[in-house]
Protein backbone atom coordinates (compact mmCIF):
# COMPACT_ATOMS: atom_id res chain seq x y z
CA UNK A 1 0.00 0.00 0.00
CA UNK A 2 2.82 2.36 0.65
CA UNK A 3 4.67 2.08 -2.80
CA UNK A 4 1.35 2.81 -4.08
CA UNK A 5 0.71 6.06 -2.28
CA UNK A 6 4.53 6.87 -3.00
CA UNK A 7 3.92 6.25 -6.36
CA UNK A 8 0.60 8.75 -6.71
CA UNK A 9 2.62 11.04 -4.88
CA UNK A 10 5.51 11.16 -7.00
CA UNK A 11 2.87 11.82 -10.19
CA UNK A 12 1.07 14.17 -8.48
CA UNK A 13 4.23 15.88 -7.40
CA UNK A 14 5.45 16.20 -11.03
CA UNK A 15 2.33 17.33 -12.52
CA UNK A 16 1.95 20.14 -9.84
CA UNK A 17 5.59 21.45 -10.55
CA UNK A 18 5.10 20.72 -14.17
CA UNK A 19 1.72 23.05 -13.86
CA UNK A 20 2.93 25.85 -11.93
CA UNK A 21 6.59 25.94 -12.68
CA UNK A 22 6.99 25.23 -16.46
CA UNK A 23 3.53 25.59 -18.38
CA UNK A 24 2.44 29.12 -18.05
CA UNK A 25 5.38 31.64 -18.73
CA UNK A 26 6.61 29.21 -21.14
CA UNK A 27 4.07 26.88 -22.55
CA UNK A 28 1.15 29.03 -22.73
CA UNK A 29 3.06 32.20 -25.17
CA UNK A 30 4.29 29.32 -27.31
CA UNK A 31 0.97 28.06 -28.01
CA UNK A 32 0.22 30.79 -29.13
CA UNK A 33 3.37 31.71 -31.22
CA UNK A 34 2.16 28.08 -32.84
CA UNK A 35 -1.15 28.83 -33.55
CA UNK A 36 0.45 32.28 -35.39
CA UNK A 37 3.25 30.39 -37.11
CA UNK A 38 0.12 28.03 -38.23
CA UNK A 39 -2.30 30.70 -39.21
CA UNK A 40 -0.81 33.49 -40.12
CA UNK A 41 2.27 32.89 -41.97
CA UNK A 42 2.01 31.89 -45.57
CA UNK A 43 3.86 28.37 -46.19
CA UNK A 44 4.30 29.67 -49.66
CA UNK A 45 6.58 32.02 -48.22
CA UNK A 46 8.91 29.75 -47.60
CA UNK A 47 7.69 26.84 -50.26
CA UNK A 48 9.06 29.14 -53.10
CA UNK A 49 12.79 28.52 -52.27
CA UNK A 50 11.97 25.01 -52.28
CA UNK A 51 11.39 24.41 -55.95
CA UNK A 52 13.42 21.97 -58.09
CA UNK A 53 15.54 24.76 -59.51
CA UNK A 54 16.78 25.86 -56.15
CA UNK A 55 20.19 25.77 -55.23
CA UNK A 56 21.21 23.74 -52.52
CA UNK A 57 22.48 26.93 -50.33
CA UNK A 58 19.34 27.95 -50.26
CA UNK A 59 17.10 25.00 -50.13
CA UNK A 60 18.90 23.20 -47.28
CA UNK A 61 18.40 26.69 -45.15
CA UNK A 62 14.55 26.75 -46.64
CA UNK A 63 14.05 23.50 -45.63
CA UNK A 64 15.52 23.65 -42.21
CA UNK A 65 13.52 26.93 -41.80
CA UNK A 66 9.92 25.19 -43.08
CA UNK A 67 10.65 22.46 -40.52
CA UNK A 68 10.61 25.09 -37.55
CA UNK A 69 7.81 27.57 -38.89
CA UNK A 70 5.53 25.73 -40.79
CA UNK A 71 5.42 22.17 -39.38
CA UNK A 72 4.28 22.83 -35.83
CA UNK A 73 2.06 19.77 -36.45
CA UNK A 74 2.24 16.10 -38.00
CA UNK A 75 -0.51 16.68 -40.60
CA UNK A 76 1.54 19.28 -41.78
CA UNK A 77 4.59 17.43 -41.99
CA UNK A 78 3.85 14.23 -44.05
CA UNK A 79 2.58 16.34 -47.64
CA UNK A 80 5.48 18.64 -47.37
CA UNK A 81 8.01 16.05 -47.23
CA UNK A 82 6.20 13.97 -49.87
CA UNK A 83 6.07 17.31 -52.11
CA UNK A 84 9.41 18.49 -50.99
CA UNK A 85 10.68 15.11 -52.36
CA UNK A 86 8.84 14.48 -55.20
CA UNK A 87 8.37 17.92 -56.77
CA UNK A 88 10.56 20.46 -55.47
CA UNK A 89 14.17 20.17 -54.32
CA UNK A 90 14.45 16.53 -54.17
CA UNK A 91 15.40 13.76 -51.41
CA UNK A 92 17.81 15.77 -49.23
CA UNK A 93 16.15 19.46 -48.61
CA UNK A 94 13.29 17.01 -47.56
CA UNK A 95 15.22 15.02 -45.33
CA UNK A 96 16.79 17.98 -43.85
CA UNK A 97 12.99 19.23 -43.32
CA UNK A 98 11.85 16.23 -41.71
CA UNK A 99 14.49 15.98 -39.28
CA UNK A 100 14.62 19.26 -37.88
CA UNK A 101 11.10 19.49 -37.58
CA UNK A 102 10.08 17.85 -34.48
CA UNK A 103 13.33 19.01 -32.58
CA UNK A 104 13.23 22.97 -33.74
CA UNK A 105 9.34 24.13 -33.20
CA UNK A 106 8.23 26.61 -30.86
CA UNK A 107 7.09 24.55 -28.92
CA UNK A 108 9.37 21.62 -28.30
CA UNK A 109 12.22 24.67 -27.89
CA UNK A 110 11.01 26.83 -25.15
CA UNK A 111 10.10 23.74 -23.66
CA UNK A 112 13.27 22.07 -23.25
CA UNK A 113 14.62 25.44 -22.61
CA UNK A 114 12.91 26.04 -19.76
CA UNK A 115 12.51 22.39 -18.80
CA UNK A 116 16.10 21.11 -18.64
CA UNK A 117 17.95 24.28 -19.32
CA UNK A 118 19.02 26.99 -22.11
CA UNK A 119 22.01 25.30 -23.24
CA UNK A 120 20.13 22.01 -23.54
CA UNK A 121 17.84 24.39 -25.82
CA UNK A 122 20.77 26.09 -27.84
CA UNK A 123 22.58 22.48 -28.30
CA UNK A 124 19.46 20.95 -29.09
CA UNK A 125 18.62 23.20 -32.02
CA UNK A 126 22.48 23.90 -33.42
CA UNK A 127 22.93 20.08 -33.41
CA UNK A 128 19.81 19.29 -34.81
CA UNK A 129 20.45 22.15 -37.34
CA UNK A 130 24.34 21.10 -38.59
CA UNK A 131 23.83 17.22 -38.72
CA UNK A 132 19.88 17.54 -40.39
CA UNK A 133 21.33 19.77 -42.97
CA UNK A 134 24.61 16.86 -43.47
CA UNK A 135 22.15 13.92 -43.26
CA UNK A 136 20.13 15.38 -46.14
CA UNK A 137 23.50 15.82 -48.13
CA UNK A 138 24.20 12.26 -47.62
CA UNK A 139 21.08 11.05 -48.49
CA UNK A 140 21.10 13.28 -51.76
CA UNK A 141 24.79 11.61 -52.23
CA UNK A 142 24.20 8.07 -51.31
CA UNK A 143 20.64 8.11 -53.79
CA UNK A 144 22.00 10.37 -56.30
CA UNK A 145 21.03 8.31 -59.06
CA UNK A 146 17.43 7.63 -58.78
CA UNK A 147 17.08 11.61 -57.81
CA UNK A 148 16.69 12.74 -61.35
CA UNK A 149 13.69 11.25 -61.98
CA UNK A 150 11.68 13.31 -60.26
CA UNK A 151 8.62 14.93 -61.60
CA UNK A 152 9.85 18.58 -61.73
CA UNK A 153 7.32 20.86 -60.92
CA UNK A 154 8.28 24.62 -61.14
CA UNK A 155 5.01 26.23 -61.47
CA UNK A 156 3.74 25.42 -58.19
CA UNK A 157 7.05 26.82 -56.47
CA UNK A 158 6.60 29.55 -58.45
CA UNK A 159 4.19 32.54 -57.04
CA UNK A 160 3.94 33.09 -53.46
CA UNK A 161 3.32 36.08 -51.47
CA UNK A 162 6.10 36.84 -48.53
CA UNK A 163 5.09 36.88 -44.45
CA UNK A 164 4.11 40.49 -44.04
CA UNK A 165 5.79 43.06 -42.15
CA UNK A 166 2.49 43.27 -39.56
CA UNK A 167 2.78 39.51 -39.17
CA UNK A 168 6.63 39.49 -38.35
CA UNK A 169 6.33 42.28 -35.58
CA UNK A 170 3.29 40.36 -34.10
CA UNK A 171 5.26 37.27 -34.52
CA UNK A 172 8.07 38.95 -32.64
CA UNK A 173 6.34 40.79 -29.92
CA UNK A 174 4.61 37.03 -28.67
CA UNK A 175 8.78 36.09 -28.92
CA UNK A 176 9.40 39.10 -26.51
CA UNK A 177 6.53 37.69 -24.49
CA UNK A 178 7.96 34.22 -24.68
CA UNK A 179 11.31 35.42 -23.56
CA UNK A 180 10.60 37.69 -21.14
CA UNK A 181 8.58 35.59 -19.06
CA UNK A 182 10.96 32.59 -19.46
CA UNK A 183 14.72 34.04 -19.13
CA UNK A 184 16.81 34.12 -16.05
CA UNK A 185 18.34 37.56 -16.10
CA UNK A 186 19.18 40.25 -13.53
CA UNK A 187 17.50 42.77 -14.54
CA UNK A 188 13.89 40.90 -14.95
CA UNK A 189 14.44 39.36 -11.32
CA UNK A 190 14.77 42.89 -9.70
CA UNK A 191 11.77 43.76 -7.60
CA UNK A 192 10.08 47.27 -9.08
CA UNK A 193 7.75 47.39 -5.51
CA UNK A 194 6.68 44.92 -3.06
CA UNK A 195 3.98 44.71 -0.75
CA UNK A 196 2.63 42.70 1.84
CA UNK A 197 -1.34 41.49 2.72
CA UNK A 198 -1.45 39.95 5.93
CA UNK A 199 -3.58 36.96 6.24
CA UNK A 200 -2.46 34.73 9.28
CA UNK A 201 -4.15 31.85 6.92
CA UNK A 202 -1.45 32.14 4.53
CA UNK A 203 1.43 29.67 6.48
CA UNK A 204 -1.66 27.12 7.04
CA UNK A 205 -2.43 26.78 3.68
CA UNK A 206 1.38 26.88 2.78
CA UNK A 207 1.78 23.70 4.84
CA UNK A 208 -1.37 21.84 3.76
CA UNK A 209 0.26 22.00 0.14
CA UNK A 210 3.50 20.46 1.72
CA UNK A 211 1.47 17.76 3.09
CA UNK A 212 -0.07 16.90 -0.13
CA UNK A 213 3.14 17.66 -2.56
CA UNK A 214 6.44 17.38 -0.42
CA UNK A 215 9.25 18.97 -1.30
CA UNK A 216 12.38 16.30 -2.01
CA UNK A 217 15.44 17.60 -3.15
CA UNK A 218 16.59 14.15 -3.23
CA UNK A 219 14.58 12.96 -5.92
CA UNK A 220 14.46 17.03 -7.36
CA UNK A 221 10.41 17.09 -6.48
CA UNK A 222 9.83 20.85 -6.09
CA UNK A 223 6.64 20.49 -4.31
CA UNK A 224 3.74 23.07 -4.60
CA UNK A 225 3.98 26.60 -3.60
CA UNK A 226 0.69 29.02 -2.64
CA UNK A 227 1.43 31.14 -5.80
CA UNK A 228 1.74 27.53 -7.70
CA UNK A 229 -1.70 26.04 -6.59
CA UNK A 230 -3.49 29.66 -7.48
CA UNK A 231 -2.15 29.41 -10.99
CA UNK A 232 -3.17 25.81 -11.18
CA UNK A 233 -6.45 26.90 -10.41
CA UNK A 234 -6.47 30.11 -12.90
CA UNK A 235 -5.59 27.28 -15.73
CA UNK A 236 -8.32 24.92 -14.95
CA UNK A 237 -10.89 27.82 -15.43
CA UNK A 238 -8.87 29.23 -18.25
CA UNK A 239 -9.55 25.96 -19.86
CA UNK A 240 -13.27 26.10 -19.02
CA UNK A 241 -13.96 29.11 -20.91
CA UNK A 242 -11.44 28.32 -23.58
CA UNK A 243 -13.67 25.56 -24.51
CA UNK A 244 -16.21 27.72 -25.78
CA UNK A 245 -14.21 31.18 -25.79
CA UNK A 246 -11.22 30.00 -28.41
CA UNK A 247 -12.69 26.10 -29.50
CA UNK A 248 -16.16 28.32 -30.75
CA UNK A 249 -14.32 31.25 -32.21
CA UNK A 250 -14.08 30.55 -35.80
CA UNK A 251 -18.07 31.24 -35.76
CA UNK A 252 -17.26 34.79 -34.15
CA UNK A 253 -15.88 36.25 -31.03
CA UNK A 254 -18.01 35.82 -28.37
CA UNK A 255 -17.94 37.02 -24.93
CA UNK A 256 -15.61 33.98 -23.72
CA UNK A 257 -13.09 35.01 -25.97
CA UNK A 258 -12.27 37.99 -24.68
CA UNK A 259 -13.11 36.60 -21.11
CA UNK A 260 -10.53 33.83 -21.87
CA UNK A 261 -7.58 36.22 -23.69
CA UNK A 262 -8.22 38.75 -20.39
CA UNK A 263 -7.99 35.37 -18.02
CA UNK A 264 -4.81 33.93 -19.71
CA UNK A 265 -3.07 37.95 -19.50
CA UNK A 266 -4.03 38.26 -16.33
CA UNK A 267 -2.46 34.81 -15.06
CA UNK A 268 0.66 35.30 -16.96
CA UNK A 269 1.20 38.49 -14.82
CA UNK A 270 0.13 36.94 -12.12
CA UNK A 271 3.07 34.00 -12.47
CA UNK A 272 5.62 36.54 -13.28
CA UNK A 273 4.97 38.27 -9.56
CA UNK A 274 7.15 36.99 -6.65
CA UNK A 275 5.18 35.79 -3.58
CA UNK A 276 6.20 34.28 -0.65
CA UNK A 277 4.62 33.37 2.29
CA UNK A 278 5.38 34.90 5.33
CA UNK A 279 4.87 34.12 9.48
CA UNK A 280 2.42 36.95 9.04
CA UNK A 281 0.61 36.75 5.84
CA UNK A 282 2.06 37.22 1.89
CA UNK A 283 4.16 39.39 0.31
CA UNK A 284 3.64 40.28 -3.26
CA UNK A 285 6.56 41.66 -5.16
CA UNK A 286 6.07 43.27 -8.47
CA UNK A 287 9.49 42.06 -10.65
CA UNK A 288 11.25 43.39 -13.94
CA UNK A 289 9.80 40.42 -15.34
CA UNK A 290 5.82 41.21 -14.33
CA UNK A 291 6.31 44.84 -15.76
CA UNK A 292 8.09 43.00 -19.23
CA UNK A 293 5.53 40.63 -19.23
CA UNK A 294 2.21 43.60 -18.85
CA UNK A 295 3.95 45.49 -21.77
CA UNK A 296 4.44 43.04 -24.39
CA UNK A 297 1.02 41.69 -23.66
CA UNK A 298 -0.16 45.20 -24.06
CA UNK A 299 1.83 46.10 -27.11
CA UNK A 300 -0.28 42.92 -28.71
CA UNK A 301 -3.50 44.29 -28.39
CA UNK A 302 -3.14 47.70 -30.86
CA UNK A 303 -1.60 45.07 -33.46
CA UNK A 304 -4.31 42.39 -33.54
CA UNK A 305 -6.85 44.86 -34.44
CA UNK A 306 -5.14 45.67 -37.54
CA UNK A 307 -5.49 42.29 -38.78
CA UNK A 308 -8.38 40.88 -40.64
CA UNK A 309 -10.93 39.60 -37.90
CA UNK A 310 -11.02 35.98 -40.16
CA UNK A 311 -7.14 36.33 -39.04
CA UNK A 312 -7.08 36.53 -35.78
CA UNK A 313 -10.31 33.89 -35.41
CA UNK A 314 -7.89 31.91 -37.00
CA UNK A 315 -4.45 32.67 -35.11
CA UNK A 316 -6.88 31.97 -31.56
CA UNK A 317 -8.43 28.97 -33.14
CA UNK A 318 -5.06 26.86 -34.28
CA UNK A 319 -3.65 28.18 -30.88
CA UNK A 320 -6.85 26.40 -28.93
CA UNK A 321 -6.38 23.25 -31.48
CA UNK A 322 -2.73 22.72 -30.50
CA UNK A 323 -3.57 22.75 -26.86
CA UNK A 324 -6.05 20.48 -27.18
CA UNK A 325 -4.31 18.32 -29.39
CA UNK A 326 -0.79 18.00 -27.33
CA UNK A 327 -1.46 19.62 -23.98
CA UNK A 328 -3.93 16.39 -22.03
CA UNK A 329 -1.37 13.67 -23.43
CA UNK A 330 1.63 16.02 -22.30
CA UNK A 331 -0.43 15.97 -18.67
CA UNK A 332 -0.78 12.07 -18.63
CA UNK A 333 3.27 11.61 -19.63
CA UNK A 334 4.35 14.06 -16.85
CA UNK A 335 2.06 12.40 -14.55
CA UNK A 336 3.21 9.17 -15.27
CA UNK A 337 6.82 9.93 -15.82
CA UNK A 338 6.52 11.18 -11.71
CA UNK A 339 5.18 7.75 -10.83
CA UNK A 340 7.82 5.52 -12.79
CA UNK A 341 10.49 7.94 -11.54
CA UNK A 342 10.11 6.57 -7.83
CA UNK A 343 10.86 3.21 -9.03
CA UNK A 344 14.12 3.58 -11.65
CA UNK A 345 16.99 3.13 -9.15
CA UNK A 346 19.56 5.66 -9.87
CA UNK A 347 22.52 3.56 -9.83
CA UNK A 348 20.97 1.74 -12.83
CA UNK A 349 20.88 5.05 -14.94
CA UNK A 350 24.24 6.02 -13.78
CA UNK A 351 25.56 2.41 -14.37
CA UNK A 352 24.30 3.00 -18.06
CA UNK A 353 24.39 6.48 -18.88
CA UNK A 354 26.26 8.15 -16.36
CA UNK A 355 29.48 9.30 -18.31
CA UNK A 356 30.08 10.51 -21.93
CA UNK A 357 30.41 7.45 -23.85
CA UNK A 358 30.08 5.90 -27.28
CA UNK A 359 28.14 2.84 -25.38
CA UNK A 360 26.22 5.79 -23.39
CA UNK A 361 25.33 8.01 -25.99
CA UNK A 362 24.02 4.71 -28.03
CA UNK A 363 21.90 3.29 -25.28
CA UNK A 364 20.54 7.51 -25.01
CA UNK A 365 19.60 6.79 -29.49
CA UNK A 366 17.84 2.78 -28.51
CA UNK A 367 16.14 4.05 -25.48
CA UNK A 368 15.21 6.93 -28.17
CA UNK A 369 13.84 4.48 -31.07
CA UNK A 370 12.05 2.36 -29.13
CA UNK A 371 10.23 4.11 -27.14
CA UNK A 372 7.27 6.06 -28.58
CA UNK A 373 6.12 9.90 -26.90
CA UNK A 374 3.92 12.11 -27.79
CA UNK A 375 4.46 15.36 -28.80
CA UNK A 376 6.74 16.67 -25.97
CA UNK A 377 6.52 14.15 -23.53
CA UNK A 378 10.15 13.37 -24.32
CA UNK A 379 11.43 16.65 -22.63
CA UNK A 380 9.79 15.37 -18.97
CA UNK A 381 11.40 12.27 -19.35
CA UNK A 382 15.04 13.68 -20.25
CA UNK A 383 14.41 15.54 -17.07
CA UNK A 384 13.80 12.74 -15.15
CA UNK A 385 16.96 10.85 -16.91
CA UNK A 386 18.61 14.22 -15.45
CA UNK A 387 17.63 14.22 -12.26
CA UNK A 388 18.76 10.69 -11.77
CA UNK A 389 22.09 11.19 -13.26
CA UNK A 390 22.37 10.44 -16.72
CA UNK A 391 25.35 12.70 -18.49
CA UNK A 392 23.82 15.35 -20.83
CA UNK A 393 26.04 13.79 -23.48
CA UNK A 394 23.69 10.82 -23.97
CA UNK A 395 20.72 12.81 -22.71
CA UNK A 396 20.78 15.14 -26.29
CA UNK A 397 21.66 11.70 -27.77
CA UNK A 398 18.29 10.90 -26.70
CA UNK A 399 16.44 13.95 -27.34
CA UNK A 400 17.94 13.85 -30.80
CA UNK A 401 16.85 10.18 -31.43
CA UNK A 402 13.02 10.03 -29.82
CA UNK A 403 11.00 12.25 -31.58
CA UNK A 404 13.24 11.93 -35.20
CA UNK A 405 12.26 8.20 -34.83
CA UNK A 406 9.58 6.10 -34.04
CA UNK A 407 7.88 3.02 -35.40
CA UNK A 408 5.01 4.91 -36.81
CA UNK A 409 7.38 7.58 -38.66
CA UNK A 410 9.46 4.68 -40.27
CA UNK A 411 6.33 3.40 -41.75
CA UNK A 412 5.31 6.90 -43.03
CA UNK A 413 8.63 7.60 -44.79
CA UNK A 414 9.06 3.97 -46.60
CA UNK A 415 5.81 4.32 -47.88
CA UNK A 416 7.09 8.23 -49.55
CA UNK A 417 10.41 7.36 -49.99
CA UNK A 418 10.66 3.48 -50.24
CA UNK A 419 12.41 1.19 -47.82
CA UNK A 420 15.68 1.11 -49.09
CA UNK A 421 15.71 5.09 -48.27
CA UNK A 422 13.47 4.88 -45.19
CA UNK A 423 16.43 2.72 -43.42
CA UNK A 424 19.50 4.24 -44.37
CA UNK A 425 17.90 7.81 -42.97
CA UNK A 426 16.77 5.95 -39.75
CA UNK A 427 20.51 4.35 -39.64
CA UNK A 428 21.94 7.64 -40.07
CA UNK A 429 19.92 9.85 -37.55
CA UNK A 430 21.04 6.81 -34.80
CA UNK A 431 24.54 7.38 -36.22
CA UNK A 432 24.33 11.05 -36.28
CA UNK A 433 22.36 11.42 -32.95
CA UNK A 434 25.12 9.14 -30.86
CA UNK A 435 27.68 12.12 -32.89
CA UNK A 436 25.53 15.15 -31.50
CA UNK A 437 25.63 13.38 -27.72
CA UNK A 438 29.38 12.51 -28.04
CA UNK A 439 29.37 16.11 -29.08
CA UNK A 440 27.46 17.91 -26.07
CA UNK A 441 29.34 15.54 -23.69
CA UNK A 442 32.74 16.55 -25.04
CA UNK A 443 31.22 20.48 -24.32
CA UNK A 444 29.94 20.11 -21.20
CA UNK A 445 33.14 17.90 -19.74
CA UNK A 446 35.08 20.62 -21.11
CA UNK A 447 36.74 20.63 -24.54
CA UNK A 448 36.09 24.03 -26.36
CA UNK A 449 32.48 24.91 -28.05
CA UNK A 450 34.94 26.49 -30.54
CA UNK A 451 36.98 23.10 -31.27
CA UNK A 452 33.70 21.17 -31.72
CA UNK A 453 32.21 23.64 -33.36
CA UNK A 454 34.81 23.91 -36.02
CA UNK A 455 34.86 20.06 -36.64
CA UNK A 456 31.29 19.66 -36.72
CA UNK A 457 31.37 22.72 -39.06
CA UNK A 458 34.37 20.55 -41.06
CA UNK A 459 31.91 17.62 -41.51
CA UNK A 460 29.39 19.48 -43.16
CA UNK A 461 31.43 21.65 -45.10
CA UNK A 462 32.80 18.33 -46.55
CA UNK A 463 29.68 17.08 -47.36
CA UNK A 464 28.59 19.87 -48.93
CA UNK A 465 31.80 19.85 -51.08
CA UNK A 466 31.33 16.01 -52.15
CA UNK A 467 27.65 16.98 -52.91
CA UNK A 468 28.83 19.51 -55.57
CA UNK A 469 31.86 17.93 -57.02
CA UNK A 470 29.04 14.82 -57.44
CA UNK A 471 26.54 17.40 -59.18
CA UNK A 472 29.23 19.05 -61.54
CA UNK A 473 30.32 15.97 -62.53
CA UNK A 474 26.78 14.62 -63.60
CA UNK A 475 25.78 17.89 -65.59
CA UNK A 476 28.89 17.42 -68.00
CA UNK B 1 -19.55 20.72 -59.65
CA UNK B 2 -17.66 17.91 -57.85
CA UNK B 3 -15.59 19.33 -55.03
CA UNK B 4 -12.42 17.94 -53.60
CA UNK B 5 -10.66 18.62 -50.45
CA UNK B 6 -7.30 17.44 -50.30
CA UNK B 7 -5.77 16.60 -46.67
CA UNK B 8 -4.40 13.83 -44.80
CA UNK B 9 -7.56 14.00 -42.50
CA UNK B 10 -6.20 16.31 -39.86
CA UNK B 11 -8.58 19.74 -38.10
CA UNK B 12 -7.81 21.93 -40.54
CA UNK B 13 -8.80 19.82 -43.58
CA UNK B 14 -12.21 18.97 -41.94
CA UNK B 15 -13.00 22.36 -40.88
CA UNK B 16 -12.37 23.32 -44.74
CA UNK B 17 -14.96 20.39 -45.89
CA UNK B 18 -17.02 21.87 -43.60
CA UNK B 19 -16.58 24.97 -44.56
CA UNK B 20 -17.35 24.28 -48.02
CA UNK B 21 -20.47 22.23 -47.26
CA UNK B 22 -21.80 25.34 -45.49
CA UNK B 23 -21.06 27.71 -48.60
CA UNK B 24 -22.33 25.19 -50.87
CA UNK B 25 -25.61 25.08 -49.05
CA UNK B 26 -25.58 28.30 -48.61
CA UNK B 27 -25.83 28.84 -52.20
CA UNK B 28 -28.01 25.74 -53.17
CA UNK B 29 -25.33 24.14 -55.15
CA UNK B 30 -25.84 20.75 -55.39
CA UNK B 31 -22.16 19.16 -55.80
CA UNK B 32 -20.45 16.18 -55.00
CA UNK B 33 -17.97 15.98 -52.48
CA UNK B 34 -14.70 14.06 -51.94
CA UNK B 35 -12.24 14.42 -49.15
CA UNK B 36 -9.19 12.73 -50.70
CA UNK B 37 -6.32 12.17 -47.79
CA UNK B 38 -3.85 9.57 -49.75
CA UNK B 39 -0.90 11.40 -49.69
CA UNK B 40 -0.21 9.99 -53.69
CA UNK B 41 -3.48 11.63 -55.35
CA UNK B 42 -2.31 14.89 -53.93
CA UNK B 43 1.10 14.65 -56.11
CA UNK B 44 -1.30 15.18 -59.32
CA UNK B 45 -2.48 18.62 -58.33
CA UNK B 46 0.48 21.36 -58.33
CA UNK B 47 -0.06 22.17 -54.78
CA UNK B 48 2.22 21.33 -51.57
CA UNK B 49 1.08 22.43 -48.81
CA UNK B 50 -2.62 21.14 -47.19
CA UNK B 51 -5.07 21.58 -46.87
CA UNK B 52 -6.21 22.76 -50.42
CA UNK B 53 -9.63 23.11 -51.91
CA UNK B 54 -10.06 21.88 -56.28
CA UNK B 55 -13.09 22.82 -57.63
CA UNK B 56 -13.64 21.03 -60.63
CA UNK B 57 -10.55 19.74 -61.09
CA UNK B 58 -9.06 23.32 -60.44
CA UNK B 59 -7.10 24.55 -57.66
CA UNK B 60 -8.50 27.46 -55.46
CA UNK B 61 -6.67 27.62 -52.94
CA UNK B 62 -3.87 25.53 -50.60
CA UNK B 63 -2.26 25.52 -47.35
CA UNK B 64 -4.49 27.62 -45.52
CA UNK B 65 -8.40 27.83 -44.83
CA UNK B 66 -10.14 30.80 -46.72
CA UNK B 67 -13.27 32.46 -45.10
CA UNK B 68 -16.43 31.45 -46.08
CA UNK B 69 -17.31 34.34 -48.85
CA UNK B 70 -14.10 33.64 -50.41
CA UNK B 71 -15.17 30.24 -51.13
CA UNK B 72 -19.05 30.77 -52.18
CA UNK B 73 -17.12 33.63 -54.81
CA UNK B 74 -15.23 30.25 -56.49
CA UNK B 75 -18.37 27.96 -55.90
CA UNK B 76 -20.68 30.64 -57.91
CA UNK B 77 -18.70 30.73 -60.82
Amino acid sequence: MHWLMTSFQGGLASLASYLAAHVLLCLVPAFFIAGGLSALVPQQSIIRYLGPDAPKWMSYPAAAGAGSLLAVCSCTIQPLFAGIYKKGAGLGPAITFLFFAPAANILALSYTGVALGADFAIARILLALSFGIGIGMIMAVLFRESDVARLADTQTFATGEGISGRTLLFLGTLVALLIAGTLKLDFLKAIVLSTSIPWSGASGVQQLLDGAVPVNEGTGAEGLSLQGALLIGLLAVIGATAWRGLGKVDEGFNRLTFVTLGLVVATLVFAAMGVQVTPGGISLAVTGRTVAVIVTSLALLPQARRFDAWDVQQWLWETWRFVKMIFPLLIVGVFLVGVIRVFIQPEWVQAIAGANTVLANLAGVVFGVFMYFPTLVEVPIAKMFLSLGMHPGPLIAYLMADPELSLQSILITSAIIGKLRAWTYVGLVALFSTLAGLTYGAWFDGTSALTLGIAVAGLILLLTAMLHLIETHRRT
Amino acid sequence: MLIKILGPGCAKCNRLEQLTREAAAELGINADFEHVTQIEHFMAYPIITTPALVVDEQVKCSGRIPNKSEIMGWLKV
